[in-house]
């Protein structure tokens, strides 16, 4: 047990001094996981969108195959992407592995089904009363499809939060397409895989902390967006 | 075009799987018509409404209005007509931004503030209290009234209410009318309203369609008697009612036939009637006495053995017989007053 509190300890140590190997970390986290959010709410948020609101043959088989994607295992993903992307893959000439952009773009792939799939729940979960209010009201297509979403922010917020959660605590991307570089693709997750494997149990306790209070703030900042709208 | 009925409805079905809901050979209404819609639950009044607001569309048939045929929810002409759904839905925004939607989507913007004020007025929430709350700071009245404020701002050439006044209270309900007749009188609004409550009908509207199992009867109220009805004595076939009541009728088409009983058919006696060829002579109580928009005409609802039945008698006769709400009666109806629906 006097391990893991000295670890406790030394947490508070490399973080109120400002390690600055943790902080490495710590920012290389934001920048990867900023990046694949935003790809992914940029691609995922019109798909799911589309698929909540539209009804088209096959729509169900679509839903289905969104809805098993999100126990995509990140080694999988990882695996998928390093083929692509390494070398020796079609996407290789882009020189993304071993890259924070590498990791990104893998990153995005792991949390596109979560934002399409639960965009898409939040659109088929509006008031069935919106359709026809906006219509009486004199709203085309477009303001209408426009003004669900707007309707829909809440929810939709939510599958971003979710998707970030994802992309934040997954590891076996990172480590995969990243390679763990330290003061380059070293995120917080692969950085505790290492410290733990090394046997520093406070530098690990000390990121888990960060990623811990990284999340905090991401469900404070909804839930303050979710009472000023 | 412009000779042509606001709306002029033909050979028009509408149906939900094998089950009728609508079948309306023929139908007009004219500009600047106030008309209301009657009928039990399950008539097809509320799937009328959405027809009329084009939100619907029928099977068969088609449905003009101002001469043009109407075919998708994107015709041009669904910006002049709006619909008050009976439980209005309510963006989740604020107040003001509810009644200025149908304005920012016509791209109407001259004098958005001032506008949107003045129908929040016209419709008794005063802007400095009410513009800034959000939708889930209002009560059913209130957003009742939100969501008429957001329809007339947009002026629209007809507006269709489906029960406006279920929710609300009396107050609400007189401020409703007042409103519509307001809109109606300032800008020639036609009014298409379905509504429960006859005597605010009366009052908002000039005259009432009457719908029954996707039927349009005809322009007044009538009672509805439902089967069974079993064999009786001379022919005729009896309903039996609670308090070993019964009524009689005429050649029932089938045992659960549904009849219709005009209330001008019904005489109102406060003694039991004697040596009467009528057969039905039913024992009742007076629930409730309203004036009718007809001149010189008392509507009497009156409940027999649980039954609601409406009658009609002048004003003279109610003065005569002193009838009052709570006072026992006798109803009489012939057996072949009874028309087959």
């Amino acid at each position: 047990m006097g391990y893991i509190l000295n670890g406790f300890v030394r947490a508070g140590i490399l973080l109120a001094t400002g390690n600055p190997e943790t902080f490495s970390a710590v920012f290389t986290t934001l920048k990867v996981t900023s990046m694949s959010i935003m790809a992914s709410l940029f691609f995922g948020i019109p798909a799911g969108f589309f698929l909540g609101y539209s009804n088209f043959p096959g729509k169900k088989h679509i839903r289905a195959v969104v809805d098993t994607l999100l126990a995509l295992p990140t080694v999988v993903v990882g695996l998928f992407v390093y083929a692509f992307i390494s070398y020796r893959g079609p996407l290789g000439r882009l020189g993304l592995l071993f890259t924070i952009p590498g990791i990104a773009l893998a990153q995005a792939v792991l949390v596109l089904p979560i934002v399409i799939s639960l965009t898409a729940t939040a659109i088929e979960g509006l008031d069935r009363r919106l359709k026809s209010t906006l219509l009486t009201l004199g709203a085309r297509k477009k303001q209408i499809a426009l003004t669900s979403l707007v309707e829909a922010r809440h929810a939709v917020m939510t599958a971003a939060v979710a998707a970030y959660g994802r992309a934040i605590s997954e590891v076996g991307i990172s480590m995969m397409i990243g390679g763990n570089i330290k003061w380059y693709t070293r995120t917080i997750t692969t950085a505790i895989a290492l410290e733990t494997g090394k046997g520093d149990f406070g530098e690990g306790v000390a990121l888990g902390i960060v990623l811990l209070l990284l999340a905090f703030v991401v469900n404070w900042v909804l839930i303050l967006l979710k009472r000023k709208k | 075009m412009s000779d042509a009925p606001l709306y002029e409805i033909k050979d028009l079905e509408y149906r939900y799987g094998d089950k009728f809901i609508l079948n309306i050979p023929h139908l007009t209404i004219e500009k600047g018509d106030s008309i209301s819609l009657s009928g039990p639950n399950g008539s097809g009044k509320s799937t009328l409404l959405k027809i009329l607001a084009f939100i619907e569309f029928p099977c068969r048939g088609t449905v003009s209005f101002n001469g043009i045929k109407a075919t998708n929810v994107n015709a041009p002409l669904t910006q002049n007509v709006t619909l008050l759904l009976q439980d209005p839905y309510l963006l989740k925004k604020t107040v003001f931004e509810n009644v200025a939607y149908g304005l920012r989507v016509r791209r109407s913007k001259d004098n958005l503030t001032a506008r949107v004020c003045e129908s929040l007025r016209l419709v008794g929430l005063p802007p400095e209290r009410f513009a800034q709350r959000r939708w889930y700071e209002l009560s059913g009245g209130e957003s009742q009234r939100v969501a008429l404020a957001s329809r007339i701002i947009i002026n629209p050439e007809v507006l269709i209410l489906d029960e406006p006044t279920a929710n609300v209270d009396q107050q609400s309900a007189f401020l409703i009318k007042e409103v519509i007749s307001s809109i109606r009188k300032k800008f020639g609004t036609s009014l298409i309203i379905v509504s429960h409550d006859h005597i605010w009908r009366n009052q908002a509207t000039d005259k009432n369609i009457e719908i029954y199992e996707g039927r349009i009867r005809e322009y007044s109220t009538h009672n509805i008697v439902r089967g069974p009805w079993t064999p009786a004595a001379e022919g005729l076939w009896e309903k039996n009612l609670p308090d070993n009541q019964k009524i009689y009728a005429v050649n029932p088409p089938d045992k659960n036939a549904t009849a219709i009983l005009s209330p001008s058919n019904i005489i109102v006696s406060t003694e039991q009637p004697v040596s009467i060829s009528a057969q039905n002579i039913l024992k009742g109580i007076i629930t409730s006495m309203n004036l009718e928009k007809e001149p010189g005409k008392v509507r009497i609802d009156a409940a027999v053995s649980g039954m609601p039945l409406t009658c009609c008698v002048t004003q003279h006769a109610a003065g005569d017989l002193q009838l009052i709400p709570g006072k026992d009666v006798w109803v009489v109806f012939k057996a072949s007053s009874l028309q087959w629906h």
